[in-house]
């Protein structure tokens, strides 16, 4: 009958609704191999401040990148083109400064202008053309790289004194002791990168879950031919993601620039996989529809833990990291899959 | 013009490239009614709810809403007019939860932010109103397809829609909640909304609507009041031909002495089939019935080859076959036509030929392939024996209507020139007219030495075509009656038998 189904809802049992379930997924793995790490080396101080923050330290810029791969991967996309546009953006910068002078918040400016607008014309050539995205950003992530190779071939260090400080800044986390503020031992800190990274997580949760641009996306993923006849402007979204997209790539790059301080036609190769992957485990599904922010935050968290662990252990050879996110991303493929169809299964049942 | 009329299409006329779709149609609806539009599969419904909803763009005449003339130029357009459609197929995102398909594109807004507990809130008022009490925060596809076609029609009623089109809106619900969607449109007709009902059901017509509008081949046939039409009337406008004519079928005459086709002794899958016993002739028609899931697919399955019994024994022509894959039943000339022919039958991006030649290519083996000429000729007889109604054998079959992709399996089995054929619903979800040529092309069949085991739910159609009844229930064959003088009553009653007993 069809008030079977009916429910009361409380705070709680609106928590324990089937849609976070790939969320609650990715939290509980990455708790379980953190206590795992922090059960095993916690005398080596892998329970420390310092080793966790340095986690999202090291891993901020996929992070960010993450953000705008999120929302893509929802609409049901994706973007190959994020590490080569990331590249492109520390070769402005570097090349812009270091060799013609340029200030280099033009230069930012300008590498904006590049990644959004590359990020807009994939998208009105996937939403156009009809062009698989796969192809169109491959085509994107191809130009992005040659431009910057032909830019220049070699690595140019960036110095200069804004950037300097900005990769310079850090907030050091502190205890009360004695009256006075003192730094905790070992030493941990946050940088630019890290709040970065939670800002655009905030942002990207916000954009998604408040508002309408955001559910749009949700429900292009889950049916665009729904959304078209739904009366919601497809084609305006799409585009727009990609866009934003761009941006957070540009971001991710000025990130990685503050990070490595210089810019090199051949960074970041193959980072788009890092990002994909790292949405992925963090419970976005690749055909589109679902997917949280906090689940892309654990899910960096998850792929950041691991190499840790591995530095950690100090026998293990790096590329047992590798094998270790196949893994997961198996594993999380998989749950995907099950979660899918018991719910296929579960709305045929219920028409019975 | 009268006061209470919505909405008013005069002289409307579409060209399509080749054909006139829509010659001079008027249509008019008031305020307050369910108005039927009728017709078979390409009589032009399709084309006028969508020169309506602005996905076609009509090249001659008016339309008028409220009084008004209007242009819809999209989809989008004739929605903020208020006309809403709800198609066949529900056009809902299945991963949002059922508050926000209500809600998207227009959700309430709260400083700058979507307001979910309104949405939340609202939403179950909404769907309240039409007694139905579910959780709204779970995702759309927690649902069954009946409350997602409601919640879709929610949607439709909520954008302030002045008139309601519904296509196709019960060919997915059974019985019980069809009951509820028509006191929904009940309640919405009460309100003043007017409401264009598209159906291939001829009983929920007179069940539900007011007026009725029928189209034949792109005119319009006429308007009338349901108290004032009887169904026969009806059917014979909607196809042009005298009723008694097209049905004026004769069973096939039963051979005296005809030797078995085919029989099968105490076959049966646990869980599914228990233990079936039956046997059939040829030239001889044996209609299975029961209800959906009693059974009579995975009968036929079995027979065919598809899946495998635990135990029992098939026998063809007396001799004892096991057959392990659908390729050794085609061998031993036996033809299947499954039940879903979306998903198993046609296949939809591949041309009329290139269906009609796959089973015979199928049984020759891929090493010997058919040549050009072979499958023209091939084509082209089924398409004249069948009237395929298409311009040639190049169309791809997914662009035909339901039946004539219907008559394209069969021409399929045809060709490979079968002894014994299995019908799964050869008739759901077509036309009147198109179901009394496969019933007609069905029993030719037999009149020529098949063998037909016909699966269906329609009890006058089995009743009209079986020499032998076999009538299923919870995998079990609950009872055989034979064609001659039996009636619907009797096979219910079978049907229904245990349910009565254990209620």
């Amino acid at each position: 009958m069809l008030n079977a189904q009916r429910r009361r809802r409380s705070p709680l049992s609106s928590l324990a609704n089937p849609k976070y379930i790939m969320v609650y997924a990715t939290i509980g793995i990455f708790l379980l191999i953190y206590l795992a790490g922090a059960a095993a080396y916690g005398s080596k101080g892998f329970r420390s401040v310092r080793t966790f923050m340095l986690m999202f330290i090291d891993n901020a810029y996929i992070g960010i990148s993450a953000v705008g791969m999120t929302m893509v991967l929802i609409t049901g996309g994706i973007d190959l083109s994020v590490g080569a546009v990331a590249s492109l953006t520390g070769m402005i910068i570097a090349y812009g400064n270091s060799v013609l002078g340029v200030h280099p918040l033009m230069c930012i400016a300008i590498a904006l202008v590049v990644g959004v607008g590359l990020g807009l014309t994939m998208g009105a050539m996937i939403q156009y053309l009809n062009v698989p995205p796969f192809i169109a950003t491959l085509a994107g992530m191809f130009l992005a790289r040659g431009v910057t190779s032909l830019i220049s071939r070699e690595s140019i260090s960036i110095s200069n004194s804004m950037i300097d400080a900005w990769a310079g800044w850090k907030k050091y986390f502190v205890k009360l002791q004695d009256g006075e503020w003192v730094k905790i031992k070992p030493v941990a800190y946050i940088n630019l990168n890290v709040v970065l990274f939670l800002v655009m997580i905030v942002l990207g949760a916000l954009i998604l879950q408040r508002t309408r641009f955001g559910r749009n996306v949700y429900a292009i993923g889950g049916s665009e031919q729904s959304a078209k006849l739904m009366g919601l402007p497809v084609a305006r979204t799409k585009i727009l993601v990609y866009g934003f997209n761009g941006l957070c790539s540009v971001l991710a790059g000025l990130a990685y620039a503050l990070y490595v301080k210089s810019g090199w036609n051949l960074a970041l190769q193959g980072a788009e996989l890092d990002v994909i992957s790292a949405a992925v485990i963090g419970g976005v599904l690749l055909t589109g529809g679902a997917g949280y922010m906090i689940g892309t935050l654990f899910g960096v968290m998850l792929k950041a833990t691991i190499p840790a662990l591995i530095t950690f252990n100090g026998s293990l050879s790096s590329w047992w990291g590798k094998i270790a996110t196949g893994a997961l991303l198996l594993i999380f493929i998989g749950l995907q899959r099950i979660v899918v169809v018991s719910t296929e299964r579960r709305s045929k049942q219920g028409g019975k | 013009m009268e006061p209470d009329v919505i909405l008013s299409m005069r002289g409307i006329e579409i060209q399509f490239p080749g054909v006139k779709a829509l010659d001079k149609v008027d249509f008019t609806l008031r305020r307050g009614e369910v108005h039927a539009l009728l017709g078979e599969n390409g009589a032009g419904k399709s084309t006028l709810i969508k020169c309506l909803t602005g996905v076609h763009h009509m090249d001659a005449g008016e339309i008028l809403l409220d009084g008004a003339e209007i242009r819809p130029t999209t989809p989008q357009h004739a929605m903020e007019m208020g006309i809403s459609t709800v198609f066949q197929e529900i056009n809902l995102c299945p991963n949002l939860t059922v508050a926000e398909n209500i809600f998207v594109g227009r959700q309430p807004m709260r400083y700058g932010q979507i307001n979910w507990k309104e949405i939340n809130r609202r939403a179950s008022e909404l769907l309240e109103r039409f007694s139905i009490q579910i959780d709204v925060t779970r995702p759309l596809s927690y649902y069954s397809t009946a409350i997602q076609q409601m919640v879709s029609i929610a949607r439709a009623v909520d954008v302030r829609a002045k008139l309601l089109i519904l296509d196709e809106p019960t060919s997915s619900l059974d019985d019980n909640e069809v009951k509820r969607l028509f006191k929904v449109m009940r309640d919405l007709r009460a309100q003043g909304l007017g409401i264009i009902f598209i159906t291939h059901f001829l009983d929920q017509v007179f069940k539900i609507s007011d007026r009725i509008t029928v189209l034949r081949n792109g005119r319009m046939i006429g308007e009338f009041d349901v108290r004032q039409i009887s169904k026969l009337d009806l059917v014979s406008r909607m196809i042009g031909k005298d009723m008694n004519e097209i049905f004026n079928l004769k069973r096939a005459e039963q051979k005296r002495g005809a030797s078995v086709a085919m029989s099968a002794e105490h076959i049966g899958i646990p869980g599914k089939v228990e233990d079936n016993s039956f046997e059939i002739k040829e030239g001889e028609l044996l209609g299975f019935a029961g209800l959906l899931g009693s059974g009579r697919t995975e009968t036929a399955e079995i027979l065919f080859g598809v899946t495998k019994p635990a135990h029992g024994t098939v026998k063809v022509k007396g001799e004892t076959v096991r057959f392990n894959a659908p390729l050794d039943a085609i061998n031993r000339k036996l033809a299947f036509c499954p039940e879903d022919r979306k998903k198993d039958g046609v296949i939809a991006d591949l041309t009329i030929r290139e269906n009609i030649a796959l089973a015979v290519q199928a049984k020759r083996g891929y090493l010997k392939p058919l040549s050009r000429k072979e499958m023209d000729s091939l084509a082209d007889k089924y398409i004249k024996l069948l009237s395929i109604a298409t311009p040639d054998a190049d169309k791809r079959v997914g662009e035909l209507s339901g039946g004539n992709q219907q008559k394209v399996i069969l021409a399929r089995w045809m060709a490979t020139e079968p002894d014994i054929l299995i019908l799964d619903e050869p008739t759901r979800g077509i036309d009147v007219g198109a179901k009394a040529e496969i019933q007609r092309l069905m029993l030719e069949m037999c009149g020529g030495g098949m063998a037909v085991i016909f699966i269906s739910s329609e009890l006058d159609e089995i009743i009209r075509c079986s020499n032998r009844i076999l009538i299923m229930r919870d995998g079990v064959k609950a009872g055989e009656l034979p064609g001659e003088n039996c009636t619907q009553p009797d096979i219910m009653r079978i049907i229904a038998g245990e349910a009565v007993e254990s209620a």
